[in-house]
């Protein structure tokens, strides 16, 4: 394991990626403990305050302080965006393998039947989803899930099928070895590594999508300091103060930027021939 | 060594070449001393890593960036490489020095046809126009022995042969008359008749043209059938040279000594021909076919009837106990197939019998099926999973066939069995080298006790060297067991001094059985026949 | 190309917008809506609401209501919208095309940029313009386009007031007008784009240059400039017809965002009504005719690939 980790630490992608993504889980656990005020106190006197000692990164149109609102909002869009890329990649995963060890026509069948749910925009199929569910937290989760499913078992089948076609998967066959042995211990382990790496790429994918959810109104609702919901709740009085704005769409972007680099570094660091 | 009165063509003095890696410097090539003069051919003979390729690229001034040269000079006709800018390198290449690549499904370009690939370097070096540089290409081509230079040039690179790529890469590289040409492998990409075609090409078209050429190879029999000396490199030193029959009939050094001993030479044969025929074979493969793919999406839809694609067309023969039957072919011959129908991997029609039991589909393999047959493939670092150590590895077969007790004690045993220290058990493969692969997955095959044992061309991936003592290992283990061999591969020379039969495919169908004694003989089938002359003599024949 | 992947990839058409339509429907029929009550408002009598259900076939079993709905949506009547009481279809090609024209926009603008960045990337590997480009990239997939979108309102509108901040004007009514009013879409819009495909074409032309073809023809002498034209760059650029196209279905979802925020009567904008209104027959139709748009993008790139990359032979 230490081998690992010093493998991801050595390209700056990896160092760089891990460091966000550690320092978000952080907020994510303790964000309720190190917010300095109530992020839903409403203070009508000190609204659109720039940075100060009291308030760090300014307070909003309601005189809420931004800085606590985003480490308190940061379960709500991390967690979801997490939980909903697991759920989406296990569906998926299963889909996809399953369909590559049918192989033949049902292979081509269940493709194609992904292949058409795929013309379907992903944030289409999640407004879709949400709106027949009816907007809440969890229906956005189960949404945006729904909505990663299918590109997932696309990845997961084709990278299932090139270890399928290996010489030490055909060793095991010709051995006589059972499918659950071969699916489990033979092509798990090789399957697994660059479904990780996809996966943690989409954890900043469904922060977005959660996101823009919230913004057109189908998320999160007020007064949950939600990010997306704080970015479209800011919109009408950005002129008063651009930093109502700016900081939940900072956080958004250095989850994102975090996860993606963290993603490009495990591709590297999960190569075993390197 | 011969000695010449006038300016060699191409000259390396003193050179090395040293490579920054993040592990610190890796000396490639230390202090070379090598010249070419007009007309001659030097051959140049490495394994794997030796730097041979590595020299290639510094006298065509192509090195990358973590390059170090601290010693020496490279000389074209007495003007020094190493001292010449970017762009007179760039007006060198090609027209005064050439090269031709290994393999010409990858060197040329997918997307150009192969008479603009080759009408480009006219237009570069001998300004002509684009018009007279297809005029002229198909000429060249004519001169390389294609039989239809001008659509030849119209044509895609997939839409040509491996021989007939080849011989456009040939012409370009001869295109402007250079004074010296680098032949890299040029054969070992193609199929045994291909490559001696392509070499009685070079050969003629050295002797028309007086071109200073060296050929660098891994195959010391190849290479000394063509070049007047031979100069064996390894890790990154010239270990000798000289003229060929003085390297073959006085090698001064070890390594020489090794690497002509490694050389097949059918004349030596490795086993006794003690087997009996019986009339009951441990195996008899009875008209087993193979058909890949299914039926095209319009036909499927129409019902029009489609040719499906044959890996095997009614294939008939025979293994007997502790025989070893060798299988040749070209690439594509459906040997491989064959091995995969047998071991389960491929569907097929036809009978299988196996120590009398009849096997007619992949049901009919069962645990003691699988247990006596057993298969090893080409490239060890596929056929071993790389997430798993040595020891899960071995232990399998064990689970599966044997008792599981003392799993450790017989690992260890195994690893030693194929002369593997015990302590391997706790590697990944990525760890060990491509021969100690390769011993792991021989152990694996045997761990079972099998009756027969599969070998898909699981030398061809190896050094000679490795190659030889892989060879030795296996007809030990045969010896000590009494398990007989399917020995798939394309090497001749080889399966002639080991195999007690060989049979013969082509396109998908068995040409002949013949026993190894025998398969030179001029009673063979024409393909057999111009196989076998096809193949370079082995080392001994050059005494 | 044989005339067999021609047929093939036709038949994928057909095949998708049939699930399409299934899932479409399913999903409209769990909608929570109850179209009779969406059009005869919540005070209606029970007896009016009973004879309008009986009169629009909503009490058919469901697969008997998907069918005589498919088989009108074959015969181009995509319904009448509860909302409005107007047909779908004429209402949703109309705005399909302003969305159109945002797409295409985006996809010219990108391409532009994306390309050479790209090869730029690539060329100078290593170096700080490939760092550059790369922090672009990251950056580009790190903000979604609701962000993008707001701050350039703000920074180009707000501030600087040099652009409109939202609206549509159409091109025919006043050029300059429209054009200006299309800026701000569009490049939000691409932003995500280029950040995605200038990566691709990087990495293709990365793999490409290492290819042993594009080394042996710098060893017969040619020229690097002109290895990378003549050599390099079309073998790096056809994967990327591919890329693009599947992008086609980000493009999208990115569309329906924009035109919320700038208030564009694209068809992205005219499914959200529809959604927030639950006006079932307008759902179906938007969604069918993404799906279709996407599919057909996705058919001309695949002939077109196959078309110019003569290795491939389908079957």
């Amino acid at each position: 394991m230490t081998d690992f980790t010093k493998r991801l630490l050595r390209t700056p992608q990896g160092a760089i990626g891990l460091f966000l993504v550690l320092l978000v889980l952080v907020i994510v656990l303790l964000g309720p403990m190190l917010a300095p005020h109530d992020p839903e106190t409403l203070a009508p006197l000190a609204r659109y305050k720039g940075p100060s000692a009291a308030y760090w990164l300014g307070t909003d149109q309601y005189g809420r302080d931004i800085f606590s609102r985003l480490l308190i909002g940061a379960r709500a869009t991390v967690v979801m965006a997490v939980l909903a890329t697991i759920a989406g990649t296990l569906f998926g995963a299963f889909v996809g393998t399953t369909s590559a060890f049918l192989g033949g026509r049902a292979d081509e069948l269940i493709m194609r039947t992904i292949d058409a749910v795929m013309s379907i925009p992903s944030l289409l199929f999640a407004l879709l989803v949400v709106n027949l569910l009816g907007s809440s937290t969890v229906n956005a989760l189960i949404a945006v899930a729904i909505a990663f499913a299918p590109g997932m078992a696309r990845i997961t089948r084709s990278v299932a099928l090139s270890v399928r076609k290996q010489d030490y998967v055909n060793a095991a066959v010709a051995r006589g070895e059972s499918s659950a042995y071969i699916i489990l211990r033979e092509m798990l382990p090789n399957v697994i590594a660059p479904i990780i790496v996809e996966m943690t790429i989409r954890v900043s994918f469904a922060v977005m999508l959660f996101a823009t959810l919230s913004f057109l109104g189908l998320g999160a609702q007020p007064p949950a300091a939600e990010w997306g919901l704080m970015v479209s709740e800011a919109r009408r009085y950005m002129h008063l103060s651009a930093g109502i704005l700016i900081w939940p769409s900072v956080a958004i972007a250095v989850v994102a930027v975090g996860f993606n680099l963290l993603g490009d570094g495990l591709r590297d660091a999960l190569n075993p021939r390197t | 060594m011969t000695t010449k009165p006038e300016t060699p063509v191409l000259a390396i003095e003193n050179y090395s070449l040293d490579y920054d890696t993040a592990s610190g410097v890796f000396h490639a090539l230390k202090n070379i001393d090598l010249s070419v003069h007009r007309g001659e051919i030097l051959g140049l003979v490495g394994e794997s890593g030796s730097g041979k390729t590595s020299l290639a690229w510094s006298i065509m001034r192509y090195l990358p960036k973590n390059a170090r040269e601290p010693s020496g000079r490279i000389l074209l006709s007495g003007e020094n490489l190493l001292e010449k800018t970017d762009v007179q390198i760039e007006a060198f290449r090609g027209r005064r020095i050439s090269m031709v690549f290994q393999d010409p499904s990858t060197s040329l370009n997918p997307t150009l046809s192969l008479g603009t690939q080759l009408a480009e370097v006219l237009v570069r070096h001998r300004g002509l126009t684009r018009q007279q540089a297809w005029k002229e290409g198909e000429a060249m081509l004519d001169r390389v022995g294609l039989k239809t230079p001008a659509a030849m040039m119209n044509r895609m690179p997939h839409e040509a042969s491996g021989g007939e790529k080849q011989r456009v890469v040939i012409a370009s590289a001869f295109a402007c008359n250079p004074e010296c040409i680098i032949f890299d492998e040029p054969t070992t990409a193609l199929d045994v008749i291909t490559s001696c075609q392509i070499l009685d090409l070079f050969v003629e078209l050295q002797a028309e043209t007086g071109v200073a050429s060296l050929y660098i190879s891994h195959d010391l029999a190849l290479v000394s059938r063509t070049a007047s000396r031979v100069a064996v490199i390894r890790r990154g030193d010239i270990v000798e040279q000289g003229a060929v029959r003085d390297i073959f009939a006085n090698p001064q050094q070890d390594y020489t000594r090794e690497l002509i001993a490694a050389v097949p030479d059918p004349a030596h044969r490795l086993v006794d021909d003690t087997v009996v025929e019986t009339n009951n074979p441990l195996v008899r493969v009875e008209n087993v076919s193979v058909h890949f793919g299914r039926k095209p999406f319009l036909a499927a839809l129409t019902g029009r009837k489609t040719e499906r694609v044959a890996g095997n067309n009614a294939i008939s023969l025979s293994v007997n106990p502790g025989e070893i039957l060798g299988i040749v072919g070209e690439s594509g011959s459906g040997k491989s197939t064959l091995a995969k129908a047998m071991t389960g991997l491929n569907r097929f029609e036809g009978k299988i019998w196996f120590d009398g039991r009849e096997i007619r589909n992949l049901g009919d393999m069962d645990n003691a099926y699988r247990k006596d047959v057993q298969i090893i493939f080409q490239h060890p670092d596929a056929s071993l999973n790389p997430r798993h150590k040595i020891s899960e590895i071995l232990s399998r077969p064990l689970k599966l066939f044997g008792d599981a007790s003392h799993l450790d004690q017989k690992v260890g045993d195994m690893l030693e069995q194929v002369r593997l220290p015990r302590t391997h058990a706790q590697r990944y493969p990525h760890q060990l080298s491509g021969g100690e692969k390769q011993r792991v997955a021989i152990a694996r095959a045997f761990a079972s006790k099998p009756k027969l044992v599969i070998c898909d061309e699981i030398t061809s991936a190896l050094d000679v060297s490795v190659q030889a003592s892989i060879v030795q290992l296996l007809l030990e283990l045969q010896k000590a067991s009494g398990t007989a061999y399917l020995f798939i591969t394309h090497d001749l020379n080889l399966i002639r001094q080991i195999a007690h039969r060989i049979a013969v495919m082509y396109r998908g169908n068995l040409v002949e059985i013949a026993p190894a004694a025998d398969i030179d003989s001029q009673d063979r089938a024409e393909y057999t026949r111009r196989l076998i002359s096809a193949v370079p003599r082995a080392a001994g024949q050059y005494l | 190309m044989s005339p067999n992947y021609v047929a093939k990839r036709l038949v994928m058409i057909v095949y998708t917008l049939f699930i399409v339509s299934l899932i479409v429907f399913a999903i409209t029929q769990i909608l929570p809506a109850d179209a009779a009550v969406m059009m005869l408002g919540e005070n209606a009598t029970q007896d009016a609401l009973a004879a309008l259900r009986e009169n629009m076939g909503l009490n058919a079993p469901v697969w008997q209501q998907y069918a005589i709905w498919l088989g009108h949506v074959l015969q181009g009547d995509l319904g009448t919208s509860l909302r409005t009481g107007q047909p779908v279809g004429p209402v949703m090609f109309e705005a399909l095309g302003r969305s159109l024209l945002l797409a295409l926009l985006s996809i010219g603008l990108m391409l532009v940029l994306a390309i050479p960045l790209g090869i730029i990337a690539a060329v100078r590997r290593g170096k700080i313009a490939d760092m550059v480009v790369s922090l672009i990239s990251y950056a580009g997939v790190a903000l979604p386009e609701f962000v993008t979108a707001t701050i350039a309102v703000l920074v180009f509108a707000d501030l600087m007031k040099w652009l409109p901040p939202t609206g549509y004007v159409p091109l025919t009514e006043n050029f300059a007008s429209g054009i200006a009013h299309l800026v701000l879409p569009v490049c939000v819009i691409s932003v995500i784009l280029i950040a995605h495909v200038s990566r691709m074409v990087r990495s293709e032309l990365v793999d490409v240059l290492h290819t042993d073809y594009i080394r042996a023809a710098r060893l017969k002498g040619i020229s690097r400039g002109q290895v990378l034209r003549r050599h390099a760059l079309r073998n790096a650029l056809l994967p990327t017809i591919t890329i693009v196209a599947l992008d086609v279905g980000y493009l999208l979802g990115g569309v329906i965002v924009v035109e919320e925020i700038f208030a564009i009567p694209g068809i992205g904008r005219q499914l959200i009504v529809a959604i927030q209104a639950r006006d079932l027959p307008a759902i179906q139709a938007g969604v069918l005719i993404m799906a279709a748009t996407y599919s057909i993008v996705n058919f001309i790139a695949d002939i077109l690939y196959a078309w110019l990359d003569k290795r491939i032979q389908y079957d």
